[in-house]
């Protein structure tokens, strides 16, 4: 899978995770910068995104995810 | 290079400094300013708590006084003292003090003459060691500067005491309001005093109930500043009487307090009276406004029982003087 | 020594002179001794256990860290865990156990009761015990390196601003602070003193005078009317925040003076909308300690079942914060009420987000308001089981009255105390309002005008000795 397959994947699970249809991530994006990201959200958020690549996060993983660009390298290294 | 930097680090410690030495004056003289204010405005009230315990320090030439806790500030009319004994009488006593308030206020009432007799309410729980007791020490810090005669005992509050009354406004704390409300017109036209002493009109519906009285650690300051309030009566010649006054509360056991009281006035062979639980004011509930104040018809009643006693005691003493 | 006894205002200005005095490069070593003679100042036993967790911390992260062993780290972990957790565990808990299992044992016809001890809690171990865990935690999980100066681990642990009662702070964050360059640093310097003023100005003027009434009425519940508890019950949360948060600010301030960076531990809380935002402004450092090490791993191994999956962990985590406040059912329950609150709020969530943007409520001041209201009577009525009411029988004794008994005056002992009381929650309810919605306006701390700046340090410090309560504040927290 490319990379850009892998950026829509994750852009429609944000948008319906954290409801705001119109979200289009970047980089440098963080919990900050969207409204109902919250750490409730964030775990529904992880488990779609491990449905939705067919791969399980280890939780060591999940503490290092310091932007949606690392996730995005993250999923990018698993699905590979 | 080196000095270069040497006066730029002179500069922010200096002026840190600076603005700390002016921030401290600043405080100084808000702290005065205001301090003087608030000082003013206290002697200036012509009524309430604040006054009559400036009336107490400074202005009785009464006869009797009664001195002591609230119990004492409600469960002694000093019109009835006044009217059987024929001698003018003053209730000296405050909500919220202990024996360390009494004391002082006795220091300063002697510097400015001897009474003839002088009551002390002692409570049932007199001696006992609380915290409290030291915090409601405040009371007296308005009086700390212009009578010396009290700083030991304002002293006991607290090791730092004395240095927190290096500040003005320090001894006015919490007094703000109270001093406002007590210099307001209407306020100077309440009177909610009788000579000093302040009526209660609630009657206790509860009925009476037995059980232990527990006994509590004693506070060793208490104790000794007890003994030196007798002996400093007795050396101004004053006629000491301590006394119980009644509790709602059948007690099966005497107090610690009472107890320890008790044999101390016995050995300045001072008259302790103990009505704390006598049956005849006991048994009428409607005489108390609650389980350790009497109203005014239970003050009434009960003054005039002591009153009894101690025109019996005088009399005894004279028919055994004259033998 | 307590922040607001008479001897910390010696103990801080001569530290901090003698701490600039120092040359630079052994600073922490003088923090270190002075944060130890700070804790010895209480019970010189204390400082023991303390120095014992620390070991045990120390010894257990190097050797978590060390490559040979990398086969047994989590039994290492675990048992670092739970060493550490024996001290807390033993003193805080011990006496509950005890009575439940005794009652359990009478219950069944079996009697058999240990001693009861009656141990006075080592003031700051929750504290501390969790800033250890968390060193720890984070050894484990590759955040950090295991520290190999005992010395600054033992700083950590004692930092004598933060071992009473926190702000609860990470390894990562403090350790760097104490090992790097800690300068004389004329602003923060500053803006500390500024923290520092108004924290005594929360706990003194307005904490411990509001705390005079609510304890007048939360310990003869029997003997006030419904208004009166209710009254009560309101001003028990300000009581609360002024009280950690005046005193969590003076720490972060004191910190601050000496060039560390300490994180906030409380975000104007009144101001929350929801439950869930209630807790991101709430005690700050303790939620964000549970969230990392307890909710996330066990949300993250209940995340197949989903939303559920958060809603247990939401409650289990809650339920421990509870227990961390104190060994008692109150706690529990105010705890697992927590988790309710929250629970009930992630499930609604959809639907409510949907319900405000159709018709554009979060746009409506009324109904911001209208919510932050109602978050507050939801914190409020829950803080009945949170600290107001020693047992759970007096709580429900108290919402009853509430609800049946509403008639009747007011309770007061006397006006003054109200006007005080009211003076000083204005005085914070209004700076706190201008910060939140005119961040920058009507500035008096940071005013460019000096003359502003420094009428209103005056005027705070002026306050303070008029209203402020100098006889025995008991500070909440200090039996953590």
């Amino acid at each position: 899978m490319d990379k850009e397959a892998i950026i829509d994947k994750l852009t429609n699970i944000f948008r319906d995770v954290f409801q705001d249809p119109e979200i289009l991530l970047n980089n440098e994006m963080t919990a900050n910068d969207v409204g109902s990201w919250d750490s409730l959200s964030h775990m529904l958020m992880i488990e779609q995104v491990e449905t939705a690549f067919s791969f399980k996060f280890k939780l060591k993983e999940i503490n290092k995810l310091k932007n949606v660009g690392v996730l995005i390298e993250l999923i990018e290294s698993k699905v590979v | 290079m080196p000095t270069r930097l040497l006066t730029f680090k002179n500069n922010i410690y200096a002026r840190f400094l600076l603005k700390l030495i002016s921030l401290f004056l600043l405080v100084f003289i808000l702290d005065f300013i205001i301090g003087g204010l608030l000082n003013r405005f206290y002697f200036t009230q012509e009524s309430g708590n604040l006054f009559r315990t400036t009336y107490s320090f400074e202005h009785t030439s009464e006869d009797l006084l009664v001195f002591g806790s609230s119990t004492a500030n409600h469960d002694y009319p000093s019109e009835i003292f006044q009217k059987r004994l024929k001698l003018s009488t003053y209730n000296v006593g405050r909500d919220g003090t202990s024996i360390f308030y009494d004391y002082a206020l006795l220091q300063s009432i002697l510097k400015r003459y001897s009474p003839k007799i002088i009551i002390l309410n002692f409570d049932l729980d007199e001696f006992k060691k609380t915290s409290e007791s030291y915090d409601r020490i405040s009371s007296l810090l308005p009086y700390y500067r212009r009578h010396p005669e009290i700083r030991p005992i304002v002293e006991l509050k607290s090791p730092y005491e004395k240095i927190k009354l290096f500040s003005k406004i320090y001894p006015y704390n919490s007094l703000f309001f109270s001093i406002l409300a007590g210099n307001a017109e209407f306020n100077k036209k309440r009177r909610q005093d009788y000579q000093g002493y302040v009526p209660l009109t609630k009657i206790w519906g509860e009925s009476l109930h037995s059980t232990k009285y527990k006994y509590q650690e004693l506070d060793s300051n208490k104790i000794k500043i007890y003994k030196a309030f007798i002996h400093d009566c007795i050396a101004a010649r004053v006629k000491l009487y301590v006394v119980c006054a009644p509790f709602f509360v059948n007690f099966e056991n005497r107090s610690n307090s009472v107890m320890v009281g008790e044999n101390i006035a016995n050995e300045y062979r001072v008259k302790y009276f103990d009505f704390s639980g006598d049956p005849s004011i006991l048994n009428k509930p409607s005489l108390f406004a609650d389980m350790s104040h009497l109203n005014r018809k239970g003050a009434e009643i009960y003054s005039n029982k002591i009153i009894d006693k101690i025109i019996n005691e005088e009399s005894q003493e004279v028919s055994s003087q004259k033998r | 020594m307590i922040f607001t006894s008479f001897n910390f205002l010696i103990f801080f200005p001569i530290v901090i002179i003698i701490f600039f005095l120092f040359p630079q490069k052994y600073r922490w070593h003088f923090l270190l001794f002075a944060s130890y003679f700070f804790y010895i100042n209480l019970k010189p036993v204390y400082a023991l256990l303390l120095a014992g967790v620390t070991l045990i911390t120390y010894i257990f992260t190097r050797l978590i860290d060390n490559p040979k062993f990398a086969n047994h780290k989590k039994s290492l972990l675990v048992v670092n865990i739970i060493l550490a957790l024996l001290p807390l565990f033993f003193f805080k808990y011990y006496n509950f156990v005890n009575q439940s299992v005794f009652t359990f044992l009478d219950y069944m016809g079996i009697r058999w009761q240990l001693p009861q001890i009656n141990f006075i809690l080592p003031i700051g171990i929750s504290f501390y015990t969790f800033m250890a865990l968390g060193y720890s935690i984070d050894v484990y999980n590759e955040e950090i390196h295991a520290e190999k100066s005992f010395g600054i681990v033992a700083l950590f642990l004692s930092f004598f601003p933060l071992v009473l009662s926190g702000p609860i702070e990470r390894a990562p964050n403090m350790f760097p602070q104490f090992k790097g360059r800690l300068l004389f640093n004329y602003y923060k310097i500053i803006k500390g003193l500024q923290w520092i003023l108004w924290g005594y100005f929360m706990k003194l003027v307005v904490a411990d005078r509001i705390a005079i009434y609510v304890h007048a009425i939360f310990t003869n519940i029997s003997n006030h009317n419904g208004k009166s508890l209710f009254v009560g019950t309101l001003l028990y949360p300000i009581q609360v925040y002024a009280d950690l948060g005046g005193y969590s600010l003076i720490a972060i301030g004191c910190a601050k003076v000496m060039g560390i960076e300490v994180m906030q531990n409380f975000n104007r809380p009144f101001f929350a909308t929801s439950m869930s935002e209630f807790w991101r402004r709430w005690h700050i450092s303790l939620i964000s300690w549970l969230t990392d090490y307890i909710y996330t791993p066990l949300a993250f191994n209940l995340r197949r079942y989903k939303i559920w999956g958060i809603v247990i962990a939401l409650l289990l985590t809650f339920f421990l914060s509870g227990l961390w406040h104190g060994a008692t059912i109150t706690f529990m329950v105010w705890g697992t009420i927590q988790g309710i609150f929250l629970s009930i709020e992630a499930l609604t969530n959809k639907r409510k987000k949907n319900f405000v943007k159709k018709y554009k409520l979060h746009q409506r001041g009324w109904y911001l308001f209208i919510c932050s209201l109602f978050t507050y009577f939801l914190f409020a009525f829950s803080e009945i089981f949170g600290g107001a009411t020693e047992s759970v029988s007096q709580g429900f004794l108290v919402i009853k009255k509430i609800f049946t008994n509403f008639s009747g005056p007011i309770w007061y002992e006397n006006p003054s105390m109200i006007l005080i009381s009211l003076s000083a929650i204005f005085i914070l309810f209004f700076v706190e309002l201008k910060t939140e919605y005119f961040p920058g306006k009507f500035s008096f701390f940071n005013n460019e005008n000096w003359v502003v700046r420094f009428l209103s340090y005056g005027f705070l410090i002026t306050i303070i000795l008029l209203i402020g309560v100098f006889d025995g504040g008991q500070f909440i927290y200090f039996q953590f």
